[in-house]
Parts: structure tokens; C-alpha cells; sequence
């Protein structure tokens, strides 16, 4: 059966400053079998790939690939040794053909130095019919569909004679329909021999197209079982898993009044895809409603439309009686809604900025802090260091730059500006991402102290045992629509399997 | 761009960025942290000391290379402290000392130029054509208007200049803000759109031309009352107009705007972090607009007051540093002074010292050849910038090396599957 | 399947473009908007010789006609494409109505072969330095230099001219010298990852001060000596009238300039090198994966513009219009010009040659008006900096700027 191995990670450890991305992984593939990775965010599926396609040095352990201990430091060097990896974010050139950025590197020429561009074409077309994959040499990348787009990735790696394909999340990406055509592809590969690692966190795909299954949690390999056998519910489990939760000492909430009220909101991203399909939900004060769901399925789109930084494209959001229309940031400030952002230091601070003049972002231009159009820097730091004393705000004083705080520490200031501010509506993304357990604590208590002074709270989060633990009632989101909603206890592998996309089962 | 049925494109990766700490006005906070006033001292004796080598090289002499910094030196008149005294006429280090203030006058305000528009993360090189703007306009008041009240008239001039190249830079702030043409781009070009019409303005039977000069372009004298009144020597002798406190009183403005109201909260929120700023509730664009507006104003406010108070009037074409290259000379004192208040007031001081201290101080000696002098102040200030340009990056990135590291990893690893 | 328009036809190549039937293309709004600025600027065309119509109804109509177009554009979904040809039509009747005032004596003298020559000439420096910036650029280094590069080509030029007995000296001289002033700035850009605006303005300043220097030391600021090597023009004999006296006799610079930019089409868009350069500015991270040495072909391209915007330079030194001489910053500007030209003729190399011809037609007309009417000239002097200042604002065309330009790349 060894000699069947075309590749095999041994105990592969990898760390970060401040995380264990890797911590003595093991997995093996056969040849000609597609083998999937599963595991929920972060669980250390991306980091195991890089470290085998060359883009990271392991910290430990090795790597035998077809027979021989390997060591790539470089992502040619893996291409070299057969190994071809499509990268969630595409490595393709918008404004050049599918013919160019396949031979891109490795060009047929003639003459010497001039492109062949019609070899090109030539082997292209060939490798898309023996394959049976249907794309146009000479189209631009930025025409074709992300679908295709996807198979001239794939193309790319045959091209340059991979036999080991790595996917990462193909069908984030992709339709349903356009994930059928991947799948057909990938049978297809893999009855002329090519060997196929799938990672995703969509269980029933992977119970679609896998041969095995490994599972990973928090950097370590849960188990690797065939395909036969494995139940959605059996991977939700092991992905899951049953670690002991922090679950945070509360009080039942006493919900009060609706304070945000959504009613089939429709968004589109940037990109003008329409991200929230329809959904409708209500938080009233002195809750704190959890919308549950992997990342990608709008969430990012519904808050961005609350705190009015992406337009509404149709259906409602009201704040306390006042409807959000044509909101800007400003309108949303006014009408009481505060936002912890998920990406705190891109969107929540500015860096540069000490705490005094972070804490005033919102404010600067009002009394006390600003009177017409004079600042007031005085009474900026007074606040400041109020609030740096009642949050526990350590690094610093108000004078500190921003920068210089630890992760928790700049997500308290964010907190204490937002909490300050007394809105209505608190919506909270991500709040502990990143954060060590001492700040994840202080924050989940902050949030439930937040609730029982009567806002409406909601907490957007990719945490399953974050969302868990703080919310009265969860919303599971699913490509931009609710799919399921639970009060009271409710297991974890349930809400687990609605955020993969897995079916509810009928009680039998 | 994609047709119904298509799924469109998927977004582009986020790119771990190394040694790239986000805006420009934030790289160049991070200097201004990182060795405060110390690098920048060993910016500017790094590049006088390796034009002390080209001088020293191309004279073949250490000595006259030697000698000839000290000549600089004596021209710029600050050896005037040894033996103080207030008559111009008499004593060469007041004189020198005295055009020293009058170049530094005019550099502090473009200077305050740049670094305004770089704290709101644009780069303004249209500063020389902003100038001119003011200058022309300026002109144009206080050569019309005779018989008007002195006061009033030297104020409408430099109000007039003023606004006029506010709106002028505008032009490149509201490109930038509507279809997003970098400020670069738009400023380079507006340049020379003002340089080619005041060529046609002041050319022969221009509108503004001296038509009791006919053949030459230069443009009418401002008129008696409205010049700005001297307060060390006499006008007829150069002296240092009230100009200079015009521009020391903006370096104070400046401090004031940038720190102490809200409008300078927004410009430098804009500028450190344009989405923190958005998502804080503070508009963008107009920022933008804003910014480049307050910015050119401060360069036209040069121009005016160079044309009220030290020439009077204006020949096209010349190539005094003084008229052709202040608004680009201002790009290096704003670097170097890591576009602070005093930062800028100091390296607008130096800039001004080097540049009359060469033209004439060396140029008025036998050292070295004078011509050499001037452009002796190009190499020096062209060091300068580039040493500017790279010690910004190393110091970036030495600071940020381990905070990337880890930036970078945990970033693929939390955004990761 | 490639872009489609409408009404379902394949625009995604010209070549799938030309096949659509001819009704079909008068539809496509791209047809009618390009239509329309070419028809506005014939409507101007119209007035001068050899047309010479001197009535304005020809020049109003065939305006009109080019405002129409551009109306249907905007309505059709072009909107900035219409609204530039409404603004040519605008122009072309305009101007038209201009030169229809002025005496025929004038427009003859104004508008004659010469006028073709003196554009070829002016734009001969611009065309090598927008060359350099293409390739820089398209490699993703933004060079905001050329103008100081450009400057060390006309002194060195000519000083190696002099100095070396022959002007081949002295283009070997400016290449070089504009070659080391390039890798300094890419040292900076590219290892150092220095702000690249930042950079090129310091290499402006060095320039200036540079030259000047060597210029007092060397020539004690004076001109340079008579009987320098100048560039040779290439005399073509026996060409009849009007050919003969506008190509008849340009310099071999300018020959050269055609050259070039075929060359510069070919290796940018037929050779396999080029390919890797485009991908290095588009994608810089794309290329790395795929085995391509990003640091290397930009310090490449970064050189090479240098070299060829130096040898620009040295046309305005030792070319025809120089005589051999130098003069304190030379360039007077002429380094944004070409800058210009890459950005108007959207990064592509024919694009920006008929960029620089378009320059250097605004240069020649301006330096003949002069004679005749001060603002005219400076019209035509401001003109290039409007048309590029109008094309960055989007209004004709979308300039789009390879991806990563300006960005600096570091490796993992």
C-alpha cells in the first residue's frame, strides 16, 4: 500500500508569533485519489499547503513526495516536482489572454525570441479537449467567468506537468452549477492518474467528490476516514469538536423594544454581486442576536449596509423607528448605530492616531471635543482617559499612539468609543479575532453588560463557540439568506452543519 | 462588465504587505517617529558632505573645496551673530542675513505647501505653478486699483493671489476626488499650463506686459501703495519686507489648522487611514478638495507676496532659482521637514541660507567658479530628496520587521480556511 | 466566448470586430464615438491648406455632423467617448472658423511641408523618452524621472560629441550616462522601495544640478565649441515638392524613432520577454510564481529607459534644432511631455507615438504662429498638457495604467 503514497506529511509543525498554525499534522495521499481537507477557519488547512507548495518553511517534520524526503523553498521548486496548486485568490492577469497566462514562463517560441502565439494556442486548445474543458485561448481573463477562470487556473498546472493538484477552497467561488463542472473535471483527472488534495469546509461537497477525508481542528489532524462511512453529522463532529466552551455567566435576556428591524434587505458588494439575499430579522433591546455562518456569506454586506458604508439595493433597515435610506456613515452614526468592525485596524483605528483622537473619530466635530470647528485636544484627553480607565485599557495613555497597543488593547479602545457613543444598536463583528483569552474575556463580558443596560446587540461572528456562548438567540447565514434560527440550547454540530450548508435532517 | 448568467470575478488577494505601511503620509509619520530630528540632520550632512567631495574632486583640491563652504557659509550671513548690526548698507552679514530671510520667507510657504497637501496623503508638485498663479494675480491687483486705500489694496492683492491658486490646486484636488487622476499627474500638467500662459500673459502686448517695455516680457510695477512695507532697510535697497512675519505667522496657522481644529482632524485622518476616516463618519472627497485648496493657497500666498513686497514686478522666462524653482524647492523642504511646522520652518531656513549663501556668497566670491554655485545647490538638494525618498523605507522597515512577520503570517493564516 | 456587446455580436478582438457586419458596426457606439473625434478634427482640417476651404459652412457641418455622432455615442452607453467627440466637434468648428479669418497668406505660410518636418523633429525626443517610459511603466515602475534623464543625454551628448570627435561618441556617452542615472533611481525604487514620485523628482533636481555643474566646469557656461559633431540628417535625394521637403531631409534620429517604436510594439507585444514585462506590472506576485525574476526585468526596463530617454535628450542638444549647443535645463519640461504621451497614448507604443506626433504638431504650429499671433502660439504650447490633463480625468477614453505601477514588490 506504501508505494501507492504519492505524498506524505509527516508530523508537519508550523508556527506564527502568537499561534500554533501547525501542530504535528500528519496526512498522506494516494495516487490518483482526490484526498479533502476539512476544517473550519483556521484551523491550519491553507498554512499545510503552503508549507507543501514552498510558500512556507515548516518548523518541523517532513515531507516525502513520490518515494523522496523533499524540502521546497520556493514555489518553483514544487512546480518543478510535479505538485500544482490553485490558489483561492486566483494568480491569474486580467488583461492577458487564457493562452498567455497559461504558458506564461515556460513560452513556445519562434524565431528565438518571439511569442508563438498560435503554438500557444495550439497546445492550449489541445490540453482543453483532452481534458474536455471548454475555454477560448484568446479570450481575457477578465471576460470569461470565475468558473473558467478557475479551470485556466487548473490548466496552468497541468501545463507545466503537475500530478498533484492542490485546490484551496474551490467553490467559494463558484456556482452551483459551475461546482458540478469542477467536479466533472476532477473525476475526469483523476481517471488519467492525477492525485487531487480538495480543501474546503463544505461538507456536502466533500462528501461528493472525496475519496478520504482528514480532519482538522485548531492545527491538529482530528482523523482521516474514507468516504464510505462518513456522515455529515460524523465530519460536523469532528470538525466541531467537544472542547470545553467559555461560555460566559448570564443572565436570560429581557428583550424590550425592536430597535433594528430588518426587512428583505438586498446588498451587493463592490463587485456588484448581490451578497444579502432577502433577509429579514429583528434585535430588540436587551438581547444579543448571533448570525452564525462561514465567512463570505454576506455578513460583511449586511453590516456594511447598517453602518451605511455600501448602499442598500432593496428592503429596509430601520434603527429605532428611523429607516436607513440612502444612509451614509454619518446618517448611521446619528441614528444610534455603533459598530465594532472586524477589521479593527484597517477600518476601527487609525494607527497613527493616539488614543484620545481614536476615541473622538466619530465625535471630533461636536461639543466638547470640537466647538465650531475648533478642538478642543483638552478635553479630548480628559474623555480618553476616563474611558481608558473604565475599559482597563493597558499600553498606554491617552497621548499613546494607537499603534503601539497590543490587539486587545486596541479592541477596547474601539469598544470604549462605540460604547461610549450610547447607541442603540451595537454591532459587533468579529470582536475577538485574534485577541488573547484575558481580552476575549473582558470583551464577551463587556458585550453582556452592553445588553443588560437595554441596546440591541448583534454579534456577527465566524466563532461557532463565540456565537454560542454570548447569544440569546442565533440566525445561521447561508449565501446571503437566514437558514435557520434557534433559541435555547441548541447543539453545536446542528448550527455547524447549517453553516457548512448541510441539510437539516427530519428527526427519525 | 459581466453578462447575466456570468459570475464575475473573484476579489483580488490581499497583498502582505511588506515594508509598505499603508498611505504615504503614514511612511512618512513613521520616519518622523523613528529618529525625530536626528535623521534628518544626517540627511542634510550626508549630502553637503558628499558635494564637498565633488567640489573637492572636480577643483582637485580639498582645500578650496573646503573653502568654498565657507563662502557659502559667509553668504548666507548668519555670521552676522559675531557682529550684530542693523544697517544694511554698511555691514555685508546684515545684508546676506537679510536675503536669507526674504528666500526663507518665500520657501516656508511653499514648503508648508507640500507638507500640507502630503498630510492629507497627496503629493502637490504643482506648487511652482501655484506660485505663479499668486504672483500674477497679485500683480495684476496691485498694478490696477491705483488710488486705493494702501492697507486695503496690499490686502485685496494677497487675498486675490491667494484664492486664486487655491482654486487653481482645487482643480487637481476635485480630479482626484470625481474620477480619481492622481494629484501627481494633474499638478505636473497644470505646471506648465501655468507657466505657458503667464508666458502669453506677460509676452509682448500681453495683458499684463509693461507696454513701456515692448520688447521684453516683463510685467507692469506694482503700484506705491501697494507694496508691502519694509521693516529692516529701505525698499529701494532690498530690504526684508513684513512678508517674512506673513510667513511666519503661517507656519503658526499652519500648526494651528493641522492641530488644533477639526479640519485638520479630518485632513489627517484622510490622510493615515481613508477608510478608518470613512467609516468614522468624515467625507472623503471633500477632504481631498479641501486639502489641495489649503494647499495651493499657501504657495500663492508666496507668489503675492513676493511679487508685493520684494520685486514688484516680473520677468518671464528668468531663471533665478528664487522665481523658477521655489514651488519645487518647497517639495524638499517639506520632506525634510517631515512636513511638521517647525520641521518645515527649519528646513525652509536652510534651504534658504544654501541657496542665497551659493548664489551669492560663493557666487560672489573667486573660490570656485560662481555659476558652479547654484548648481552646486541642485546636487545638494537633489541628494537630499533621494536620501529622503530610500532613509523613509529603510526606517519603515527596520521598525515594522518584526511586526510583519507576524502581520503577514497571521494574516494568511486568519483569513485562511 | 469573448465580450459580447448589445446586440449579442463578438467584440472581443478587433479582428471579431471587423467581421460583424457592416450595419452592425455602425451601431457599435465605440464606431460612431471614434468617428466623431476624427470627423471634429477634420472639420478643422478643413480650413487649412491644402484644403483651404475659406468659407465656414464646410468646417460648421462636417462639425456638426462629429457632434451628432457624439450625441448618439452618449446615448448608446459611451458616455465619455461621446462626450469627446462632441467636445472635438466643438473644437474642429472652432478652429476652423479661426483659421478661416486669417489671411490665406498666413495659413499657407503656416501650413506648409516644413510644418511636417518640424513636427517629425519635435517629436523626436519625445518619442525615445515616452519608449522609456512605456517599458518602465509597463514593468511597474512609475518614472517620473525622464525629464532628468533626458537632461544628461543633451549635456553628455554632446560633450562626448566634442570631446570624442564624433557624435557616435557622444550617443554612446548620453546612453551610458542616462543608463547609470536610471539604475541609481531603480536602485532606489525597486531595492530600496523608496516612494517612487519621491524618487523621480530627486533624480529631476540631481539632473539639473548635475549638468549645470559640468556645464560651468567644463565650458565655463558658455557655448559649446563650434564645429561640434552634430547628428546627421539623412538627406533623401530627389523627392518631389512636398515629400521632399517634409522627409527629404530628417535627422537620423528621427528615422531611428520609427524604428523604435516598432521595435517597441514587437518586443512589448510579439516576444515572449515581453510578455514577462507585462505580466511584472500587471501581476507582479501572478509572475513570481511562475519562475519569472520581477526584480530583474524592472531594474532592466528602468535602465533601458533611461538610455533611450538620454538619447532623446541628446537630439535637442545635437540635433537640428540644437546646433551643438547646451543651455541650462535644456529639457524646459519636455521629460513630462513624453510622460504625457505614455499616459494619452494609454501605455500602448503607437499610441504614444501619435501622442508625441500630436506634441510636436502643437510645438511646430506654435513656434510658427508666433510670428503672427503671441496667443495662438501659446495655445498650442498649453495644449498637450490640457489634452492629458482632459484624458486623465477620463473624459476620452479610459487611461488604464498597467495594475502594479508605482507599487513596489517585495517577495514573500
Amino acid at each position: 500500500m506504501a508505494d501507492d503514497l504519492v505524498l506524505e506529511m509527516r508530523d508537519i509543525r508550523k508556527e506564527f508569533p502568537g499561534v500554533v498554525a501547525n501542530d504535528g499534522v500528519s496526512f498522506d495521499v494516494r495516487r490518483g485519489e482526490v484526498h479533502a481537507l476539512l476544517g473550519e477557519n483556521g484551523a491550519g488547512k491553507s498554512t499545510l499547503m503552503n508549507i507543501l507548495y514552498g510558500l512556507y518553511r515548516p518548523d518541523g517534520g517532513e515531507i516525502v513526495l513520490k518515494g523522496k524526503a523533499v524540502s521546497f523553498s520556493s514555489a518553483r521548486e514544487a512546480i518543478e516536482a510535479g505538485i500544482g496548486m490553485v490558489h483561492q485568490h486566483f494568480m491569474l492577469i486580467p488583461v492577458m489572454t487564457v493562452a498567455e497566462n497559461i504558458v506564461l514562463g515556460t513560452e513556445p517560441v519562434k524565431g528565438g525570441v518571439f511569442l508563438d502565439e498560435s503554438a500557444a494556442d495550439k497546445r492550449v486548445t489541445e490540453m482543453a479537449k483532452s481534458f474536455k474543458f471548454a475555454v477560448d485561448p484568446d479570450a481575457l481573463v477578465e471576460d470569461i467567468s470565475v468558473g473558467q477562470q478557475q479551470r485556466v487556473e487548473i490548466m496552468k498546472a497541468l501545463y507545466r506537468n503537475a500530478d498533484l493538484l492542490i485546490l484551496d477552497e474551490p467553490t467559494a467561488v463558484l456556482t452551483p452549477q459551475e461546482a458540478e463542472d469542477l467536479f466533472e473535471i476532477l473525476r475526469g483527472l483523476q481517471r488519467e492518474g492525477f492525485s487531487i488534495i480538495f480543501i474546503s469546509h463544505k461538507l456536502n461537497e466533500v462528501l461528493e467528490i472525496a475519496d478520504r477525508i482528514t480532519v482538522l481542528r485548531r492545527g491538529k489532524t482530528i482523523e482521516t476516514v474514507p468516504r464510505e462511512g462518513a456522515t455529515e453529522e460524523s465530519l460536523a463532529r469532528a470538525m466541531v469538536g467537544r472542547d470545553v466552551l467559555l461560555r460566559v455567566e448570564k443572565e436570560p435576556a429581557k428583550p424590550g423594544d425592536v430597535l433594528l428591524e430588518v426587512r428583505d434587505l438586498h446588498v451587493r458588494d463592490d463587485r456588484d454581486i448581490e451578497k444579502v439575499r432577502g433577509l429579514s430579522f429583528d434585535v430588540r433591546a436587551g438581547e444579543i442576536v448571533g448570525i452564525a455562518g462561514v465567512d463570505g456569506n454576506g455578513q460583511t454586506e449586511l453590516i456594511d449596509a447598517l453602518t451605511g458604508l455600501q448602499k442598500i439595493e432593496s428592503g429596509t433597515a430601520t434603527i429605532a423607528g428611523r429607516e436607513l435610506v440612502h444612509a451614509t456613515a454619518r446618517d448611521a452614526l446619528d441614528a444610534g448605530v455603533g459598530h465594532i468592525p472586524e477589521d479593527r485596524q484597517r477600518r476601527g483605528l487609525v494607527l497613527e492616531f493616539s488614543i484620545a483622537e481614536n476615541i473622538a473619530l466619530h465625535d471630533y466635530a461636536e461639543p466638547p471635543d470640537a466647538r465650531f470647528g475648533w478642538l478642543f485636544p483638552g478635553r479630548m484627553i480628559s474623555r480618553a482617559r476616563t474611558l481608558i480607565r473604565e475599559f482597563d485599557v493597558r499600553g498606554g495613555g491617552p497621548l499613546t499612539r494607537a499603534g503601539g497597543l497590543s490587539g486587545g488593547n486596541q479592541q477596547k479602545v474601539i469598544a470604549a468609543r462605540e460604547i461610549a457613543r450610547d447607541p442603540k444598536v451595537l454591532i459587533a463583528a468579529q470582536p475577538t479575532r485574534g485577541l488573547d483569552v484575558g481580552a476575549i474575556e473582558y470583551l464577551h463580558r463587556r458585550l453582556v453588560t452592553e445588553r443588560d443596560e437595554g441596546r440591541a446587540i448583534l454579534l456577527v461572528s465566524l466563532e461557532l463557540e463565540e456565537i454560542l456562548s454570548l447569544s440569546d438567540r442565533i440566525l445561521v447565514i447561508y449565501e446571503g439568506e437566514i437558514v435557520g434560527e434557534h433559541t435555547g440550547d441548541v447543539s453545536e454540530q446542528q448550527i455547524g452543519l447549517e453553516m457548512l450548508g448541510g441539510r437539516e435532517k427530519t428527526a427519525a | 462588465m459581466t453578462a447575466p448568467g456570468q459570475s464575475p470575478s473573484p476579489p483580488a488577494p490581499p497583498e502582505p504587505e511588506f515594508g509598505d505601511p499603508g498611505t504615504l503620509a503614514a511612511r512618512l509619520a513613521i520616519k518622523q517617529r523613528a529618529g525625530g530630528i536626528v535623521v534628518p540632520i544626517i540627511t542634510v550632512v550626508l549630502a553637503i558632505f558628499i558635494s564637498i567631495l565633488v567640489v573637492a574632486a572636480t577643483e582637485h583640491s580639498f582645500h578650496t573645496s573646503l573653502l568654498a563652504f565657507q563662502e557659502i557659509f559667509r553668504g548666507t550671513g548668519l555670521n552676522w551673530i559675531v557682529h550684530p548690526t542693523t544697517n544694511l548698507q554698511t555691514s555685508i552679514p546684515a545684508y546676506n542675513l537679510s536675503q536669507t530671510l526674504l528666500q526663507t520667507s518665500t520657501l516656508i510657504l511653499t514648503g508648508l505647501a507640500v507638507a500640507f497637501a502630503f498630510r492629507c496623503g497627496m503629493f502637490n508638485i504643482g506648487g511652482q505653478g501655484q506660485y505663479l498663479v499668486g504672483l500674477l494675480v497679485a500683480n495684476w491687483i496691485g498694478v490696477s486699483f491705483a488710488g486705493m486705500n494702501p492697507l486695503a489694496h496690499v490686502l485685496f492683492a494677497m487675498v486675490g493671489g491667494t484664492l486664486a491658486a487655491a482654486a487653481y490646486a482645487g482643480i487637481a484636488g476635485v480630479l482626484k476626488a470625481t474620477v480619481g487622476a492622481h494629484e501627481v499627474i494633474s499638478t505636473i500638467m497644470l505646471n506648465w499650463i501655468a507657466y505657458w500662459t503667464a508666458s502669453w500673459l506677460l509676452g509682448v502686448g500681453g495683458p499684463l506686459q509693461d507696454s513701456s517695455n515692448p520688447t521684453s516680457p516683463v510685467s507692469k510695477q506694482v503700484v506705491p501703495g501697494a507694496r508691502l512695507p519694509d521693516f529692516w532697510g529701505n525698499q529701494g535697497f532690498q530690504g526684508v519686507h513684513i512678508g517674512f512675519f506673513i510667513a511666519l505667522s503661517c507656519v503658526v496657522v499652519f500648526y494651528v489648522l493641522i492641530n488644533r481644529t477639526t479640519l485638520g482632524y479630518e485632513v489627517r485622518a484622510v490622510g493615515f487611514n481613508p477608510d478608518a476616516a470613512a467609516y468614522g463618519g468624515i467625507n472623503v472627497k471633500k477632504n481631498l478638495i479641501r486639502a489641495m485648496a489649503i494647499s495651493g493657497a499657501f504657495a500663492g500666498l508666496a507668489g503675492a507676496i513676493d511679487m508685493l513686497g520684494g520685486t514688484t514686478n516680473y520677468q518671464f522666462g528668468q531663471l533665478d532659482i528664487p522665481f523658477s524653482q521655489v514651488g519645487f524647492i518647497g517639495i524638499a523642504v517639506a520632506l525634510l521637514g517631515r512636513n511638521t511646522a517647525v520641521g518645515t520652518l527649519l528646513a525652509a531656513f536652510l534651504f534658504g541660507a544654501l541657496l542665497y549663501g551659493s548664489f551669492h556668497g560663493l557666487g560672489a566670491s573667486s573660490v570656485i567658479d560662481p555659476s558652479l554655485a547654484t548648481n552646486l545647490t541642485y546636487i545638494i538638494q537633489g541628494l537630499i530628496v533621494l536620501f529622503i525618498g530610500a532613509d523613509v523605507l529603510i526606517l519603515s522597515v527596520w521598525n515594522s520587521r518584526k511586526k510583519l512577520r507576524w502581520r503577514w503570517g497571521s494574516k494568511t493564516v486568519g483569513a485562511s480556511t | 466566448m469573448g465580450k459580447q456587446d448589445r446586440w449579442g455580436l463578438d467584440v472581443s478582438t478587433w479582428a471579431a470586430r471587423l467581421e460583424n457586419p457592416i450595419s452592425a458596426r455602425l451601431r457599435d457606439p465605440a464606431t460612431t464615438g471614434y468617428l466623431g473625434i476624427v470627423l471634429g478634427a477634420f472639420a478643422a482640417f478643413i480650413a487649412i491648406p491644402p484644403i483651404e476651404a475659406r468659407t465656414i459652412t464646410w468646417p460648421t457641418l462636417v462639425g456638426l455632423v462629429a457632434i451628432a455622432l457624439g450625441i448618439w455615442t452618449v446615448t448608446r452607453g459611451r458616455r465619455r467617448l461621446g462626450w469627446g467627440a462632441v467636445a472635438s466637434g466643438l473644437l474642429g468648428i472652432g478652429l476652423g472658423i479661426l483659421a478661416t479669418r486669417s489671411s490665406a497668406g498666413n495659413l499657407n505660410s503656416a501650413f506648409d511641408a516644413t510644418l511636417v518636418a518640424q513636427t517629425l523633429g519635435f517629436a523626436t525626443p519625445l518619442v525615445f523618452a515616452a519608449m522609456g517610459g512605456i517599458f518602465s511603466e509597463r514593468s511597474g515602475v512609475v518614472n517620473i524621472g525622464l525629464e532628468g534623464m533626458m537632461l544628461m543625454g543633451a549635456f553628455w551628448g554632446v560633450y562626448g560629441a566634442d570631446k570624442g570627435g564624433s557624435w557616435v561618441v557622444g550617443l554612446l556617452l548620453a546612453a551610458g550616462v542616462g543608463g547609470v542615472t536610471a539604475l541609481v533611481y531603480a536602485f532606489f525604487a525597486i531595492q530600496l522601495r523608496a516612494d517612487q514620485i519621491v524618487g523621480g523628482t530627486a533624480i529631476n533636481f540631481l539632473a539639473v544640478g548635475i549638468t549645470g555643474f559640468f556645464f560651468v566646469l567644463l565650458y565655463n557656461n558658455s557655448p559649446i565649441p563650434n564645429g561640434v559633431s552634430l547628428l546627421p540628417n539623412v538627406h533623401i535625394p530627389g523627392l518631389p515638392g512636398f515629400l521632399g521637403d517634409s522627409i527629404g531631409d530628417l535627422n537620423i534620429l528621427t528615422w531611428a524613432s520609427f524604428a523604435l517604436v516598432i521595435l517597441a510594439f514587437l518586443v512589448l507585444f510579439k516576444t515572449t520577454i515581453g510578455l514577462r514585462i507585462r505580466a511584472c506590472g500587471e501581476h507582479p506576485r501572478a509572475a513570481d510564481t511562475v519562475g519569472i525574476n520581477v526584480y530583474a526585468i524592472r531594474y532592466a526596463c528602468v535602465t533601458l529607459s533611461g538610455v533611450l530617454a538620454a538619447i532623446g535628450g541628446m537630439y535637442l542638444s545635437e540635433g537640428p534644432l540644437g546646433n551643438g549647443f547646451f543651455q541650462f535645463n535644456m529639457t524646459n519640461g519636455r521629460g513630462f511631455i513624453a510622460l504625457a504621451a505614455v499616459i494619452f497614448g494609454n501605455w500602448r507604443p503607437f499610441g504614444a507615438f501619435w501622442a508625441a506626433i500630436l506634441f510636436g504638431f502643437a510645438d511646430a504650429l506654435a513656434l510658427k504662429l508666433q510670428v503672427y499671433s503671441d496667443s495662438a502660439s501659446t495655445l498650442f504650447h498649453v495644449l498637450p498638457y490640457v489634452l492629458t490633463l482632459v484624458a486623465v480625468a477620463g473624459v476620452i477614453g479610459r487611461t488604464v495604467a498597467p495594475a502594479a505601477d508605482g507599487k513596489p514588490y517585495s517577495k514573500q
